[in-house]
C-alpha cells in the first residue's frame, strides 16, 4: 500500500470558515493508505509548500492529497512542490474543498462531511496514481504556411525574420492572393499593389523563405513538432531556373482562356502569369487551353523562348518534407450570387459582384482601368450597390455577416465618383457596419462628400429595360417602393469559405464551423490556435475579415509558430491513453472516435499452441494523444485506459464518495 | 427425425465437398444432428466423411459465424454455411476486425425460420417422435398418429420477427432467396414495457433477471461479444461483482445490452442460449429502437461498410435528455 | 462520524454524484464557488477530462454503491475542448439514459447537462434542481448493492 499524506488548507477563513478542519484532518487519518495528515493556513504559500515537501521526506510519502482550492487553480503549484521533494508530480491529487465545497455551502455541518467525502475520494484515487512522464517531442525547425495571400506572406516574413526557415505553399502560379486583385484599400485608399508587392518581393527574396507556388498540400501526417507533409508541385511546363520572365512566350501565344485573376472578365493566354507583378515571375502553361497539349501543334512559346525554358514533358512532382508547425492561411472565395434569382446575376453583363467591379478600376484590369459598362463600354451614370447578398440571410442558411462589404462598397462608391464624376451611387443596405479605426469616418465621407445615397431596404427584383437595369426595392424606413433606373448593379456577394476547405481541414486536422470556415481553438483566448497542436490559422479562412485584421492574425499565428520552433523539445500530454495489447481485440473502434488520429493499428505476434499468431491491435501515439478518453468508453473490454483518469481511479472515486451511505 | 428437404441438403453437400476436396476451404462450419432429433449442433467438417453428418433442417439455429473467432486461428480458409442471421453476424465480425474476408467462404442459405421444439411439444404432447415438413406445413408424428399443423405458428420467437432471412453477404448462394420479410411486431414487447410506470418496469426486470445464473451463455452465443476478456471477468478493475444478487445481475444485463448498442444484429442467439428464458432481446431491441429513432435507421450487420451509429455523430444530433 | 446525509432526524438527504468535464462544467462549478453561489451539499463532483470519458458503467457503479441520482455535465455541443468528445458523449449517454429508464429507473435519477465554464449560475441551478427532484423521489433502491453499507 502506498504511503499517502493528506494536507488540508484553511485558505484563511475561506475553507476553515465553513469546514471543520480539525475534523477533516482526523477523518483523513483513517483513509486507506494515509500515514500522515496535517493542515495549514495557506498551503499555497512558500511556507505551506515547504511543509508539504518536508512531510514527504520525513514520512517517506509516495502519494500526496491536498485539500485546497480547485485543481484548475493550484494543481500546478502543488505538483511542482511535490516534484521538488523528489516525487513524481502526477502522484499528487487535489480535493477541491473550496470552490466545490466551502464557498457554496453555508452550514459547517453540511460542508464538513462533504469535504471529508471529497478528500476520501481524492485519497482513494491517489492510491492508484502512477508516475507519469509527459513525452518529449523533438521540433523540426521549419514552418509551413499554406496559402500565399497577404496572411501567408505576413506570417512567412515574420517567421523568417525570427530566424526560422519557412515554406509557403500556394496553389496559384503566383503569391498575392485576394489582396492582389484589389485596386485600393479602405479606409486610407492606398493602392493595394503599392503596399502588397513590396511584401511579395520581400518574401521571395528572404533567405529563410521558400516559395512553393502552383502547388498543393496533399497529405499531413505526424504531429506537433514533426508534421510530415506531402506537397504536390504541379507541372508548370516552364523551367523556373532558366526562365528570365521576359514575357515573350505569353506575348506570342495564340491561345486564350478565361482569366481567373480577372474574375473571368477578360482573357489570358494559355501560357501566362496571372497578373503583371506576379511572384515568381515565371509563367505556367494551362494545359487545358494550350494548343500543343490539346491538339499537338503550335509550340510557338518553345520556339520563341530565348533561354529555352519551356518543358512540355514536365510532370507533377510530389515531395515530402517535415515541418515543426503549420499555419493555414487559405483565404476565402466570393459567393456566386446566381442562385439569388432576384438579382439576375449572370444574366446581364452589367450586374457584377464586388470583386468583379473592383477589377474595373485597375489599370491592368479588363477595361484598362476605365469604369464602364461591360455591355456597351459607356461610363455608368447610376450605379446601385446591394449589400448582404448571401450574408445575414437566415432564410438561406447564411446567417453570418461578411464583414468587409460595407466598407469596400463605400470605397468603390468613392472611387467611382473620382473616376466618373457624374456617376451617382445608391447603396441598399440592412445595417451599415463600420467598426474599425477610421472606418466610420470613411463611410460618412462616402455619404456626405461623395453623394452616395444610402437606402435602408431590400431589393426585390432587377430586370433589364432597354439600356437600363431597373432596380425594384423597398425603403424599409419610409416603407416606400423605390425604383431606380440603373446602369450598373454591384452585388456585395458573401465572403465564403473556399470550396475545398473541408478537404484541407481533414488533411491538416482542423475542424470547421457550419459554413466551413476553420475553427479556432477558443473564440476569445485562442483565436489563431486550432484543436490540433502546432497548427494555426490566419486570415479569412477562419472567418471573413479585412486586411488589417488578417495581417494582425497572421503575425499572431507567426508568433505562436515561432514560440514553438524556438523550443528544443515540446512537452506532450502526460495523461494519455494506453492500450493493453494482450487484451485488445483489435476492433479499432477507438481509432474511429479519436479526434487526434492518435490511434492506429499495429500488428503483433502472439504465442499460440507452440507457434506464433499475428494479429492486429490498437496502438496510441502518446505524442498525438490529448487525453480526452473517448476511446476508453467505446472499448467494451476496457483494453484502452486513460492515464491519470483510469477506469480504476474513477471507480475508486465513486466507491469512496458513496462510502458514507 | 426432422428432415426437411433432402434435395437441398444434397445440393449443399455437393458444393461444399467439392470445395473441401479442392482445398478451397480447409474446414466447413455446418450443422449435424445432436442427441435429440430436435437439436442440430455445429459440425466441424474437415473431410468428405465428416460431411456425411451434415444436416440442413428446421433446427439449425446455432449461429455459426461466431465459431470463426476460434477456427481461423487453426485454419487458413474456412467455409461457413450462413443463414440470414449468420451472415449478418459475419458482417458484425468483419466490421469489428475479427475476421478477414478473404479467408472465409460463405455459402448462403436463405432460411425459412427455425422451429421451436417447446412449441411443437406443447401442441403434440410429450410423445412427439418427430416431424415431417411439406409446403409450409408440418406433420407432427406421435405414437397415436400424425397431425398436420401450420409451420408459421411454431417458429422460434427470434425467427418470427426476422427481417432478413436471406444471407446479406455470401460468396455463393446455394438456395433460392425469399426476399425481405416484414416484422411488424419486432418492437411490440418493448413498446408495451415502455407504457408501464418505472416501478412496474423495474418489478418486471427484477423478476426476469432474478433467474439469471450468470452462466454467460448469452455472451458465448453472441456475435458481438468478441472481447478477449469480457468485463465480467476482469479483476482490475473489477467492474462486475461476483456475487449472485440482483444488483450485479442488473449490472451485467444492462452492460451486456449496452455493449451491443448500434452493434446488435438482433439474431436472438443470446435469448435462445439462455437456460432460464430471460427476454434478453427486449433489452437489445430497446437499444436498436432508440438509436434508430434518435440517430436514423441503422440495421447492424446489413452492410459492414456503414459506420455504426456510436462511432460517429452529427453536430445537430438530438439527445435523450432535456438539453439540446 | 456524523454526516448530514445520514442524519435521520433531519429527514432524507440524497446523495448525488456529478461527473463534470474538466474544461467546462467543472470550471462552471468553480465559478459558482468564486461567485459565492450556493447549492445543496448533497452533490459530490468527480472530475473527468471530458463527458466523452463517461463510461456508463461509472453511473451504474454509483447506483450500486448508493447514489440516489447521477449527473453528467459537459461542454455545450460544439464547444468540446477535444472538439468531438461531447458529440460522442451525447449519443452514448442518450442511448444509455433510455436503457436505464427502460430498466425501471425514474428519468430524474440519471441526467446529462451542458454547462459551460461561464455558467456558474446554471451549475448551481442544476444542482439545486437535481437535488430537489431526487428528494421528491426518495431514496433509490434500484440496483443498490445491499452489501455496500455505511462505513463506521
Amino acid at each position: 500500500m502506498p504511503r499517502t499524506g493528506v494536507f488540508i488548507c484553511h485558505c484563511g477563513t475561506n475553507i476553515a470558515g465553513t469546514v471543520d478542519i480539525e475534523k477533516a484532518v482526523e477523518a483523513s487519518r483513517n483513509f486507506p493508505g494515509v500515514v500522515h495528515a496535517a493542515d495549514y493556513r495557506y498551503l499555497c504559500s512558500e511556507m505551506g509548500q515547504d511543509l508539504i515537501k518536508k512531510a514527504i521526506v520525513d514520512n517517506q510519502l509516495d502519494r500526496v492529497v491536498v485539500g485546497t482550492c480547485s485543481p484548475r487553480m493550484h494543481e500546478g503549484t502543488f505538483r511542482k512542490a511535490a516534484a521538488e521533494a523528489g516525487l513524481n508530480p502526477y502522484l499528487l491529487e487535489v480535493a477541491n474543498i473550496r470552490e466545490h465545497c466551502s464557498w457554496v455551502h453555508k452550514d459547517i455541518e453540511e460542508a464538513t462531511p462533504k469535504a471529508i467525502s471529497l478528500l476520501r475520494a481524492a485519497a482513494a484515487k491517489a492510491v492508484l496514481n502512477e508516475s507519469l512522464d509527459a513525452p518529449e517531442l523533438e521540433v523540426e525547425k521549419r514552418a509551413l504556411v499554406i496559402g500565399g495571400g497577404i496572411a501567408g506572406i505576413q506570417a512567412a516574413i515574420d517567421i523568417a525574420e525570427a530566424g526560422y526557415e519557412v515554406d509557403v505553399v500556394e496553389r496559384e502560379p503566383s503569391i498575392g492572393g485576394r489582396m492582389a486583385q484589389l485596386e485600393k484599400t479602405f479606409p486610407t485608399l492606398d493602392c493595394s499593389a503599392c503596399i502588397l508587392t513590396p511584401k511579395m518581393v520581400e518574401a521571395a527574396q528572404h533567405p529563410n523563405v521558400n516559395l512553393i507556388t502552383y502547388s498543393e498540400v496533399e497529405e499531413v501526417k505526424g504531429f506537433v513538432g514533426q508534421f510530415d507533409v506531402k506537397i504536390r508541385q504541379k507541372a508548370r511546363s516552364v523551367d523556373p531556373v532558366k526562365c528570365t520572365g521576359c514575357g515573350i512566350c505569353y506575348e506570342k501565344c495564340p491561345s486564350k482562356a478565361s482569366s481567373e485573376f480577372e474574375m473571368g472578365l477578360s482573357k489570358r493566354k494559355a501560357i501566362y502569369i496571372p497578373f503583371p507583378q506576379a511572384v515568381p515571375n515565371v509563367p505556367v502553361i494551362d494545359r487545358d487551353a494550350c494548343l500543343y497539349f490539346t491538339k499537338g501543334r503550335c509550340q510557338i512559346c518553345e520556339k520563341e523562348c530565348p533561354p529555352q525554358a519551356i518543358v512540355y514533358d514536365q510532370e507533377d512532382e510530389i515531395f515530402e518534407r517535415r515541418y515543426g508547425t503549420i499555419i493555414v492561411a487559405t483565404g476565402f472565395d466570393q459567393m456566386n450570387p446566381s442562385q439569388y434569382g432576384e438579382y439576375g446575376y449572370g444574366q446581364h453583363p452589367d450586374i457584377l459582384t464586388g470583386l468583379e467591379f473592383e477589377r474595373l478600376f485597375n489599370a491592368s484590369g479588363p477595361t484598362g482601368g476605365k469604369v464602364v459598362r461591360l455591355s456597351d463600354g459607356k461610363p455608368p451614370e447610376k450605379v446601385v450597390f446591394i449589400q448582404c447578398v448571401g450574408s445575414r440571410d437566415k432564410a438561406r442558411g447564411m446567417n453570418y455577416c461578411s464583414k468587409i462589404c460595407c466598407m469596400y462598397t463605400a470605397k468603390q462608391a468613392i472611387l467611382l465618383k473620382e473616376k466618373v464624376p457624374d456617376a451617382k451611387s445608391y447603396v441598399f443596405y440592412i445595417d451599415v457596419r463600420t467598426a474599425g479605426k477610421g472606418y466610420e469616418e470613411f463611410q460618412r465621407r462616402a455619404a456626405e462628400e461623395y453623394d452616395v445615397a444610402y437606402l435602408r431596404g431590400q431589393v426585390g427584383k432587377i430586370f433589364p429595360d432597354g439600356d437600363h437595369l431597373v432596380v425594384h426595392g423597398v425603403d424599409s424606413l419610409s416603407g416606400k417602393i423605390i425604383e431606380i433606373k440603373a446602369d450598373m448593379v454591384v452585388l456585395a456577394a458573401a465572403s465564403i469559405a473556399r470550396a475545398d476547405s473541408p478537404e484541407l481541414g481533414r488533411i491538416v486536422g482542423i475542424n470547421s464551423d457550419s459554413y466551413h470556415f476553420f475553427n479556432e481553438a477558443h473564440p476569445k483566448l485562442k483565436p489563431v490556435e486550432t484543436h490540433t497542436a502546432g497548427v494555426f490559422i490566419a486570415g479569412a479562412c477562419q472567418a471573413p475579415k479585412d486586411i488589417p485584421d488578417t495581417v494582425a492574425q497572421a503575425s499572431a499565428a507567426a508568433v505562436k509558430a515561432v514560440g514553438l520552433l524556438s523550443k528544443e523539445f515540446l512537452k506532450g500530454e502526460a495523461c494519455t491513453a494506453e492500450v493493453n495489447q494482450a487484451e485488445c481485440s483489435g476492433c479499432l473502434y477507438c481509432e474511429a472516435v479519436c479526434p487526434y488520429s492518435a490511434i492506429s493499428p499495429v500488428e503483433i505476434e502472439e504465442r499460440y499452441q507452440g507457434g506464433t499468431l499475428k494479429r492486429t491491435v490498437a496502438e496510441v501515439n502518446p505524442a498525438l494523444c490529448q487525453g480526452c478518453g473517448s476511446c476508453t468508453v467505446i472499448c467494451r473490454s476496457g483494453s484502452i485506459n486513460l492515464k491519470g483518469f483510469s477506469n480504476e481511479q474513477i471507480l475508486a472515486e465513486v466507491d469512496a464518495i458513496c462510502l458514507q451511505r | 427425425m426432422a428432415e426437411r428437404n433432402l434435395e437441398q441438403l444434397e445440393k449443399i453437400r455437393e458444393v461444399v465437398s467439392q470445395d473441401l476436396l479442392s482445398g478451397r476451404i480447409e474446414l466447413l462450419l455446418g450443422w449435424e444432428k445432436g442427441h435429440y432429433w430436435w437439436q442440430s449442433r455445429p459440425l466441424f467438417a474437415r473431410s468428405k466423411d465428416d460431411l456425411a453428418k451434415l444436416t440442413w433442417d428446421s433446427f439449425c439455429a446455432v449461429n455459426l459465424s461466431r465459431y470463426l473467432l476460434e477456427e481461423l486461428k487453426d485454419h487458413q480458409k474456412v467455409g461457413v454455411l450462413v443463414k440470414g442471421c449468420d451472415s449478418r453476424a459475419f458482417n458484425r465480425l468483419l466490421q469489428d476486425n475479427m475476421v478477414e474476408r478473404d479467408r472465409v467462404v460463405l455459402y448462403g442459405l436463405p432460411c425459412p425460420g427455425i422451429l421451436d421444439y417447446k412449441l411443437l411439444a406443447a401442441e403434440a404432447g410429450p410423445e412427439l417422435k418427430g416431424i415431417a415438413e411439406e409446403n409450409g406445413k408440418i406433420v407432427l408424428k406421435t405414437a397415436s398418429g400424425e397431425v398436420e399443423v401450420k409451420r408459421d405458428q411454431f417458429l422460434m420467437a427470434k425467427c418470427r420477427e426476422c427481417l432478413y432471412p436471406d444471407p446479406v453477404v455470401y460468396d455463393q448462394m446455394l438456395l433460392e432467396p425469399q426476399g425481405k420479410k416484414e416484422a411488424p411486431e419486432r418492437f411490440k414487447a418493448v413498446d408495451e414495457l415502455e407504457t408501464l410506470t418505472p416501478e412496474e418496469r423495474f418489478a418486471y426486470w427484477e423478476k426476469e433477471l432474478s433467474r439469471c445464473l450468470r452462466c454467460y451463455a448469452c455472451r458465448q452465443a453472441c456475435p458481438y461479444c468478441s472481447c478477449r476478456e469480457c468485463f465480467v471477468e476482469q479483476e482490475n478493475p473489477r467492474w462486475q461483482g461476483r456475487a449472485y444478487q440482483p444488483s450485479e445481475n442488473f449490472l451485467f444485463h444492462l452492460v451486456r445490452a449496452y455493449h451491443g448498442a448500434g452493434r446488435c444484429i438482433d439474431c436472438g442467439e443470446c435469448q435462445r442460449a439462455c437456460p432460464v428464458d430471460i427476454p434478453l432481446q427486449e433489452l437489445n431491441r430497446k437499444l436498436i429502437k432508440d438509436i434508430n429513432e434518435l440517430y436514423g435507421d441503422y440495421e447492424a450487420g446489413l452492410d459492414a461498410e456503414l459506420e455504426p451509429p456510436l462511432l460517429t455523430y452529427r453536430p445537430d444530433d438530438p439527445a435523450a435528455f432535456s438539453e439540446k | 462520524m456524523s454526516t448530514a446525509l445520514n442524519d435521520k432526524t433531519t429527514g432524507y438527504e440524497p446523495l448525488i454524484v456529478a461527473f463534470c468535464c474538466n474544461w467546462c462544467s467543472y470550471a462552471g462549478g468553480d465559478l459558482a464557488g468564486t461567485s459565492r453561489m450556493s447549492y445543496p451539499a448533497n452533490v459530490r463532483v468527480i472530475r473527468v477530462p471530458c463527458c466523452g470519458r463517461m463510461n456508463p458503467m461509472f453511473v451504474l457503479r454509483a447506483f450500486q454503491r448508493g447514489a440516489d441520482g447521477v449527473l453528467v455535465a459537459g461542454c455545450h455541443p460544439g464547444d468540446c475542448h477535444y472538439s468531438t468528445g461531447n458529440y460522442h458523449g451525447r449519443r452514448r449517454l442518450s442511448a444509455f439514459k433510455r436503457l436505464v429508464e427502460f430498466a425501471g429507473f425514474e428519468p430524474e435519477r440519471f441526467e446529462v447537462r451542458w454547462i459551460s465554464s461561464s455558467e456558474g449560475d446554471k451549475f448551481a441551478e442544476e444542482m439545486e434542481q437535481m437535488t430537489a427532484k431526487i428528494k421528491a423521489l426518495g431514496p433509490n433502491r434500484k440496483m443498490r448493492d445491499a452489501r455496500w453499507q455505511s462505513v463506521t
